[in-house]
Formats: structure tokens, sequence, C-alpha cells
């Protein structure tokens, strides 16, 4: 099965952090839902699931022209009361109809998008990764910045935050092997419990084909783009579980995280500006951002092994302890100068 | 030392759902209006007349499929408070239930339609058009939030605006409106939700009537828990509707109330509004968790239910 989302990452736009209390309020984007919150060991609350429908191109690497029909599941969230994020996801199997069919059809496959035809998932995995929604496609980076911006208009946000910073987009594609990705037809009997996972029956067929990375064991590969755009390519052969999307949403958050500390450590311009200002630009990374730093919090077991290659290779936390020392004696270098100036020593 | 297992759980974080009690089938003996209250107790009891037979055959049909013919079969009957109020239900309810078992029928839970729209401090319909999804048109790629016109809902994509101009100056002719999953030829649906007036919004009778499906079969849930449960008769029935609870149950050995399907035995005037209906309810998106309940349970005796929830709606049309 192949499974594709589009994660964007900002921050609150609100003064300070919000408490825990107002998370509900601000995530509340479905009456009768509650905001699920997890406080250790960082607060994390999550919006209830929502779903668009999408009836549209894929991008393909090839240029074939594949139609999808479906629904994209989406939620928004926020990390210790300041970053926020949008994310969606889809499901991609095989119609088993060459036609559309009603809509209920879909309804019943909550975040499945079918394909009419033949495709080959290599061809729809590059052609999402490297292209995302060009020519109409499918745009989930679009829905997810919607759920975002719902998040940040709502009225209990100042909508003053310390600093400027962007909004990072990660694109993530996932070949996932295993069971579960066949479908049943038209009736649920044989899913059983196994739909009260949020998988409920899948319909469609498995497309066949393996990716590019690694048709053996797990696989990933986590590329830095251009215009805040990072791309992620996994292979799972466990199968598709939700614990995936816990994952890219994890990557993405700390990625931002260092990005916006780099951006923040750059504008400093430590060497060039007098110290006080230096330790002004960096003031906000320590009041908003140093504390934020805990990858892997949340995650399945089952991903460990992910985020351990990638604090091999790039490095994540790595160069984050790195920028954090760096500001830290940025900030005590200004504080013994102005010890200096004070006591005359 | 060997390494400890430690499992760490946090109830915020996590959902609870209730589940209903269901019956096999849930079926619908009547919805009563205001012009069938003024007719007299006469057409009531014609009605029942006609119904008693279907309402049978189901029952039948039920028992041969479930071992040991034990089916669930629960009977309702809907009154509707919400568009005109008419009568008391100390004055209107006994008639009906007389009515009823003249026609060897038993009604076993009685629902107010005003129901439908608030139930014990829980606005139903504000809960279901919330989790309406638009069945979208084709070309729909998620750029741009739904294209969506306020308090209606449609199948498909609606004519172009009439009198708008093309470049060129030249006036662009009538298009037609398109179904989204048409065979060749469209058949489109447009169902008004809701309109307002200076009382506030007044819910339409099919977006009542798709909420009244959802109640019955058991998929509504307000955080979680059960909206509306039927509450038990008392010695008398009050003379204001609003002291009436949304649910009665007239019957105490009555199976549950909402079931795997529904059957409505109506008079052929109410086809538009169940196709209403069935528009409404293809875009309703209920919770996953809840359907999987449905469906463990269901598959557990051995009763396939189909995934598509306007699929396990049954209906009679009688002719006047």
């Amino acid at each position: 099965m192949l499974v594709m989302g589009e994660v964007r990452t900002g921050l609150l736009q609100n003064s300070g952090e919000i408490p825990e209390s107002l998370c509900q309020s601000v995530l509340g984007l479905l009456s009768g839902e509650r905001v699920r919150v997890s406080r250790r060991p960082i607060v994390y609350a999550v919006s209830p699931d929502q779903l668009t429908g999408v009836d549209c191109r894929l991008a393909s690497a090839s240029r074939a022209r594949v139609r999808g029909v479906g629904t994209v599941l989406s939620r928004a969230s926020v990390t210790g009361g300041r970053l926020l994020q949008g994310s969606s996801h889809i499901r991609v199997v095989r119609s088993e109809s060459d036609h559309r069919l009603s809509w209920s059809h879909y309804l019943a496959r909550a975040g499945v998008v079918e394909v009419f035809g033949k495709v080959r998932v290599p061809d729809l995995a590059e052609g999402f990764a490297e292209n995302g929604a060009r020519d109409d496609c499918l745009d989930l980076g679009s829905v997810s910045e919607r759920f975002m911006d719902a998040v940040q208009a709502s009225p209990f946000l100042d909508r003053k935050a310390p600093f400027r910073s962007a909004r990072t987009r990660l694109r993530w594609v996932a070949e996932c092997g295993g069971p579960g990705s066949t479908g049943t037809g038209n009736t649920s009997a044989g899913t059983g419990a196994g739909a009260a996972s949020g998988s409920a029956a899948s319909g469609g067929a498995e497309i066949p084909g393996t990716g590019v990375l690694s048709p053996e064991g797990p696989a990933i590969r986590f590329t830095l783009g251009r215009d805040q755009v990072r791309t992620l390519r996994l292979v799972l052969p466990g199968g598709f579980t939700p614990g995936v999307v816990d994952f890219c949403e994890d990557l993405a958050l700390h990625d931002w995280l260092l990005t916006t500390l780099l951006v923040i450590v750059e504008r400093a311009r430590v060497g060039t500006a007098t110290r006080g200002e230096v330790t002004a630009k960096l003031a906000p990374a320590v009041d908003h951002l140093l504390h934020l730093w805990m990858p892997a919090a949340r995650l399945d077991e089952g991903f460990a092994p992910f985020w351990e290659t990638l604090e091999r290779r790039p490095g994540f936390s790595r160069q984050w302890q790195s920028l954090v020392e760096r500001v830290r004696d940025q900030i005590a270098i200004n504080t013994l100068a102005l010890l200096r100036e004070a006591g005359g020593w | 030392m060997t390494p400890a297992y430690a499992t760490f759980g946090e109830v915020a974080a996590e959902r609870r759902i209730a589940s209903a009690p269901l019956s096999h089938v849930s079926i619908e003996l009547g919805h009563l209006y205001m012009e069938d209250f003024q007719a007299g107790p006469e057409r009531l009891r014609e009605q029942f007349r006609q119904v008693a037979p279907w309402a049978e055959t189901m029952r039948r049909s039920w028992q041969s499929r479930v071992p040991g013919g034990r089916a669930r079969v629960s009977t309702c009957f809907l009154i509707d408070d919400y568009f005109s109020r008419f009568s008391t239900p100390a004055e209107l309810v006994p008639m009906v239930l007389e009515a009823a078992a003249e026609c060897d029928l038993t009604i076993d839970y009685l629902a107010r339609e005003s129901a439908c729209a608030e139930a014990d401090g829980v606005k139903l319909a504000r809960l279901v058009e919330d989790r309406l999804v638009t069945d979208p048109p084709a070309d729909t790629n998620g750029a741009r939030p739904p294209v969506t016109e306020t308090g209606w809902l449609c199948n498909g994509a609606r004519s172009p605006h009439g009198g708008a101009v093309q470049a060129m100056g030249s006036a662009r002719g009538w298009e037609p409106p398109a179904q989204n999953a048409k065979r060749r030829h469209s058949i489109f649906v447009d169902v008004e939700l809701w309109d307002t007036d200076s009382r506030g919004r007044t819910w339409s009778c099919p977006f009542l009537a798709a909420v009244w499906q959802l109640l019955r079969l058991g998929l509504i849930r307000n955080e979680g828990e059960l909206p509306v449960r039927p509450r038990p008769r008392g010695p008398s029935f009050p003379s204001d509707w609003d002291e009436l609870p949304a649910i009665v149950q007239l019957n105490p050995a009555a199976a549950p109330f909402s079931a795997y399907s529904t059957l409505s035995v109506l008079s052929s005037r109410f086809l538009p509004v169940e196709l209403a209906v069935r528009t409404i309810l293809s875009q309703v998106f209920v919770d996953a968790e809840v359907l999987g309940q449905v469906a463990a349970r269901s598959a557990g005796e051995g009763i396939p239910l189909r995934d598509e929830l306007v699929d396990r709606i049954s209906y009679v049309f009688l002719g006047v």
C-alpha cells in the first residue's frame, strides 16, 4: 500500500505559549468531539480527524494521467502550546470499479483514495514526493494549511508572534507492505474489530510494485529541498500503522525547530552586531524554542530505529545541541560583559 | 539487570466511545404531521392497517436469518412537534397507541421530531452538520475549500450562475448541473438544509429525518457518549411537548431502540424527502470507531453489514 501525506509546521500566532486548557478551544474544530491531550513528556494536543473529499489527478513521475477519488484525513496539533502543525494524508488503493461510485462508498473508507486503471507505486511515489501539487494534482499541503489557518483564526489567540518564522512543508511517502492492504469487497464483516483502529475496510485493491529505496527491509530517505520543502521517503515492510503519521509529524516538528533556530542565530549576526543586539535577537529562542526539542517523544517503538538513523546522518540532535550551546554561550558572554561593566572588573 | 517493560497511558489522550445497544432492525411505523392529526383517528388507523403486514414481513425475515429466530426488532413512531405544535402528548399519545393496538401493532418507542434538532441539551443537528463531507465534483484537488452554498447540499456540480458574461461580451447560455457519480445521465439533487428568520435557524425536514436515521442506526456520539437514551414512560403523558422525553420507551420489554438496519414504512408523498435524506446521509462522515464497533458486533453475530450506511436503510412507500 502507498501512503502519502504533507505536514505543515509553524509557530502558533500568539505572544506566549498557550496553556493546555486553551488547546481544547483552539483545536476544537468539530463539535461533540474532544481534543486529545497528552502531557508527558511534553504537552501535545491534537484535533479530531477531519475529512476532505477529492476527485482529481495524482502526480506521477511519468506524467501519466492517474485519477483518484476519495477522502483526505487531516488533523491539527499544538505541541508545547507553541508549535502548530496541520497534517493530511491518504492511503492509495486501486479502485475495483472503472467509474466513480456513490460518495457513501468513499466516505465509508476514511483517508483512502481509490485510483482508476493501472498505476505503478514508484511512479506515484516519485511524482508526489518530487512534484507535489503540480498541474492541478492532489494538493495535500493546501488541505493541511487550511486546518492550520482555521486554528490560527481562533479568537483565543492574540495573533502576536514573538518573532518571524516561516512555515515548513514536509511531503512524505511511505510504501507499506504486509497485511491489511488488500481489499475486502463491499462488506465489513471480515474486518471485524480491526476497523475500530481507524483502518475501516480499505476497499479497492493492492497496487503492485516495490519501492525505489529497498525492497527488503525498512528504509528512510530525508531530503532537504528548496523553499522550506522537505521530502521523506519510507519503506515499511511491516505494513501501515497510524504511527507512520505520528513519526512524520514528529520529524517535521523537529526539522522546523532546527530550521527556525538556524535562522534566528543567523539573524543575530554573531561577531558583527554588538553583544547587546546579539543577545536581544537570541532571546526569543530561549524563551520559546529551546525546551521544545524532544525527538521521538510519543512514537511507537517501531519507529525508533528511523530516528536513530536520522540522528547518525544528518544528525539532527547534534546540530541542535551545537546551536543551543552557541546561543547559551553568546548569552553567557554578554552576561559576563555586562557584569564586568557594572562591577568594573 | 533485565529490562523492565513500562506502559504509560493518559486518560485525556485516549478516546473512549460508548457503544449503543443494538437491535437487528428498527421499524418506523409512522410519522405524524399536523395534517394527519387533523384528518382524525381514522386516517391513523388506515395508516397502521397498511403498515402492519410490512412490519410483520420484516420481522419474519429477520427471524429466519437469526439462529433460533431470536430477532431483535424494535418499532418506533415519530411525532412532529418541530414544524407545528398541535394537541398535547396527554391527548395524542393514547390515541396513537390505541389506533396501533387495533391493528395489532406495538409501538416500542415514541420520538419527538424536535429531538432530532436538539435533545437533552445536545444540538444533534449541528453535530451532524459538522460531519458533512461534501461530495467533490471532478477536479477537486484540495487546493481550495469545498464549494458550498450555505445551507444547501447537493450531489454534484451546480449550474454556473446565470447572467455571467464571458470574455468577448457574449452572455453565457444555460449549462446543466451534473451529478458526480452519474452513469451517463445525471440526477442532480440539491437539498436545503436549513433557513433562518427572526427566530433563528430552522432545520429542514430532510435534515432532521437524516438525524433520525442516524439515531436509529446508533451512529451519533457526543464527546464519545450516546446523545439520547430512551426513557421509560411515566404513569401519564404530560400536557406539554417539551416535558415529554426526546425518546420515550413505551414497551418495557422492547428490543433496543437503535439497530443494525432500519425500515421506514411511509406514504409515497415522502419519497422526495427520503431522496433528500439519502443525499445528506451519503455525505455524513460517521466516526470510524463507532462504525467499527457496530461492524464488530454484527460480525460477531454472523450478520454482515454494508459499509455504506445508506445501504442499511430500507423503505416501503405506500400509495394512498
